[in-house]
């Protein structure tokens, strides 16, 4: 394998995810080398915003391979996820064979030309394995989750018109879900597992910290702090690691240099996007601000 | 890659992973065995932590499997560095984590437990239960819901139909009785249409334009798109998972709900029907032979009918093995009385499983029929939170208005 990053050693890979600006835990990194040791699809699951995508394209930048991310919906059909003909191209063509004269072969029509690769299909053509994200898999319906268990199992794609292709490569797969649906045994099976939970304080300021390395380590400190408080609060949506750094980012841009009352309100929609959330944290948040300013 | 692992490392992975089959459920076979082999051969095994983040990736397949997983590593590799000590005795009932041990041990215990709580298959006395009575027959422990056995249950069923076998463990349906039986099952089916899949299939008229299947036929009238095909989205039609409680307490009514599953089997064939008491029992094949208007004969149910009642134990058994008969399609209708001998804590978690599977869960209960009724019996209040109706089950007029009760509680 010709990776810049040497996948036999853990801390090499920890370091090039941190050279990425990703903090990933001592098991999702394990759980990462073993992605391509193994050749077998990784499923994430964790709450919103705990960077289960990010560890996906943070893996492709440090193995310095494509990326190719399929979104999962509810109706997502065959064409979308693996292939489609070129309908259009294939009428002109008819009828230009029609006009002049030649006669139409079977072959032809159905060739490779006229075929249009979606992500699946792609990503098992490529000479160099690329990372093949499906993301939110759980979005998906059951049909399409008994479709992917061919691909996955056997690493090929069959068009009835022109045979089974074969992968070139087998691409690194990571399929995330959110759990808004419990997904099938089988496909479970087939995956490595790893659960992502919301990092520790100390991870998530290295986090702030690497993202965004302008800011002040006690503002950023009081941030990770804040919404660590703001995850013990039974809120609609707890904030993920991408709200904590928006809630930075935002800090930052309004040079503000502590966690004060009047920024907390100035920023209190980076963080918390339900009114009834809001509200219910206000008077956390007001110990926060006190904290802040006394300290 | 993968480095050679030492013979003990590999004879102690794979009995591990054994070891997590039989104790805890988890869905590891050879496959997995082999691929957590090969993860050991990938990372560093002498560092413990390492060992067992590689070897979790492999071999769960659940948030809820990780602190059963990390207890067992923990006390099966118990040696610091990485090697455990050469053997361990298989069974360490010390070591078992309380709450693990009872989701592992619930099946082969309540095998046992049925066999000594099931009533005797003593022959039954007329009148006693003029409703359903069983079939004495010889007591298969070894068959409950198991499927495939339901072979050797038919014949049994076949002997017991022909006029010379003895008492025959029958519920009637009277004459009457089914056609309103099947007008309360219409209704049902009607009042949980779930809409149009967001699928597009192929169909003879439709909102959007097969441009595949047009082009096929365009090739034959020389590239002209004279015949168009369409695609549309079909009605998800609904699935239907009765779970009756058999027990003692529930006779009456468990026998007309049965007789109401085999109208809604009649009238349509995504019906599932689970009996329980202390055991649970699929009872699916012997509705389907049924006739219409002939009385329904079931064979000897043992522990799944008259006996106590287990509800928490049945229904987890129910989410754990029975689960792919569960999706976002199925109604769960669960008929008990809720009065139980069991832990609520176990059907809590049998609740919160089949909630998270399924599309609907509706409890019926004979008492809720009665005036004045609150739900306070422990097992209803523990399922409360996972229930999206908890309807009274009182007679036949309580099933006529199921359907529409269900279509109102929508809302």
């Amino acid at each position: 394998m010709t990776s810049p990053v040497d996948l036999t050693d853990p801390a090499a890979l920890q370091a090039a995810f941190r050279a990425q600006g990703y903090v990933a835990g001592d098991a999702l990194a394990t759980a990462l080398r073993l992605v391509p040791a193994l050749q077998k699809p990784l499923l994430l699951e964790g709450p919103a915003g705990v960077g289960k995508t990010e560890a996906a394209k943070t893996l492709a930048a440090a193995l310095g391979t494509r990326l190719i991310r399929l979104q999962c919906y509810e109706g997502l059909d065959a064409q979308a996820a693996l292939y489609e003909w070129n309908y259009a191209r294939q009428l002109l063509y008819l009828r230009s064979a029609e006009i002049s004269g030649g006669r139409v072969d079977d072959g032809e029509l159905y060739g490779e030309r006229f075929l249009m690769a979606r992500p699946l299909l792609q990503a098992i053509q490529q000479d160099v394995a690329p990372v093949l994200l499906i993301d939110e898999i759980d979005r998906a319906d059951d049909a399409f989750e008994a479709f992917l268990l061919e691909l996955l199992a056997e690493w090929q794609i069959t068009v009835p018109e022109l045979g089974t292709i074969p992968a070139r490569t087998r691409p690194h797969t990571i399929l995330t879900s959110n759990r808004s649906r419990e997904l099938s045994d089988a496909l479970r099976r087939r995956c490595l597992y790893h659960w992502v939970e919301y990092p520790t304080a100390r991870q998530e300021l290295e986090i702030v910290q690497a993202r965004l390395p302008g800011i002040d380590a006690a503002l950023a400190r009081q941030i990770t702090d804040a919404v660590h408080a703001l995850r013990q609060l039974p809120l609609g949506k707890p904030p993920g690691v991408a709200e904590t750094l928006d809630w930075a980012a935002s800090l930052l841009y309004l040079h503000r240099g502590h966690l004060d009352a009047d920024s907390i309100e100035a920023t209190l929609g980076a963080v918390l996007k339900l009114r009834e959330d809001q509200l219910l944290a206000a008077p956390t948040l007001r110990g926060v601000a006190g904290r802040a300013e006394a300290g | 890659m993968t480095v050679e692992l030492p013979a003990e490392l590999s004879a102690q992975i794979t009995t591990f992973v054994a070891r997590l089959r039989v104790r805890h459920g988890f869905l590891v076979g050879p496959g997995e065995a082999a691929d957590a082999l090969r993860a050991a051969g990938v990372v560093d095994v002498l560092s413990k932590r390492q060992l067992r983040d590689a070897l979790r990736a492999v071999l769960i397949a659940q948030p809820e499997q990780t602190r059963i997983f990390d207890h067992e590593f923990n006390t099966f590799f118990r040696a610091e560095g990485g090697l455990a000590p050469p053997e361990l005795p298989p069974l360490l009932p010390e070591t078992e984590a309380p709450g693990a041990e009872q989701e592992t041990e619930t099946t082969p215990r309540k095998q046992q437990d049925g066999e000594g709580q099931a009533p005797a298959p003593a022959p039954p006395t007329p009148g006693e239960e003029p409703e359903l009575t069983t079939v004495k027959a010889q007591p298969d422990s070894e068959s409950n819901d198991d499927p495939d056995d339901s072979d050797g249950d038919l014949q049994t069923i076949q002997t017991r139909l022909s006029p010379n076998a003895g008492t025959g463990g029958e519920v009637r349906s009277e004459d009457g009785d089914l056609r309103e039986l099947l007008r309360a099952a219409t209704a049902l089916i009607r009042a949980v249409q779930l809409g149009r899949s967001r699928r597009l299939r192929p169909m003879t008229r439709g909102p959007k334009l097969d441009a595949r299947r047009t082009l096929r036929a365009a090739a034959r009238t020389a590239g002209d798109p004279a015949l168009l095909r369409w695609l549309g989205r079909p009605r998800r039609s609904p699935r239907f998972l009765l779970v009756l409680d058999g027990s003692r307490s529930m006779g009456r009514d468990a026998a007309l709900l049965l007789r109401f599953a085999h109208a809604l089997s009649l009238r349509t064939r995504r019906v599932e029907v689970y009996a329980f008491s202390t055991g649970l029992r699929r009872l699916t094949p012997y509705l389907r032979q049924a006739r219409p208007g002939q009385p329904l004969t079931l064979p000897d149910l043992g522990e799944a009918w008259g006996g106590g009642t287990r509800i928490g134990e049945n229904l987890l058994q129910l989410a754990r093995h029975e689960r792919e008969r569960v999706n976002r399609d199925t109604l769960i209708l669960i008929l008990s009385d809720g009065l139980d001998t069991g832990e609520p804590d176990i059907l809590e978690r049998a609740m919160r499983e089949l909630k998270a599977r399924a599309g609907r869960v509706v409890w019926l209960s004979p008492l809720a029929a009665l005036p004045g009724y609150q739900p306070v019996q422990r097992a209803i209040q523990a399922a409360l939170p996972y229930l999206d109706a908890l309807l009274p089950a009182g007679g036949m007029e309580d099933l006529q208005r199921l359907g529409r009760r269900i279509a109102q509680r929508r809302e």
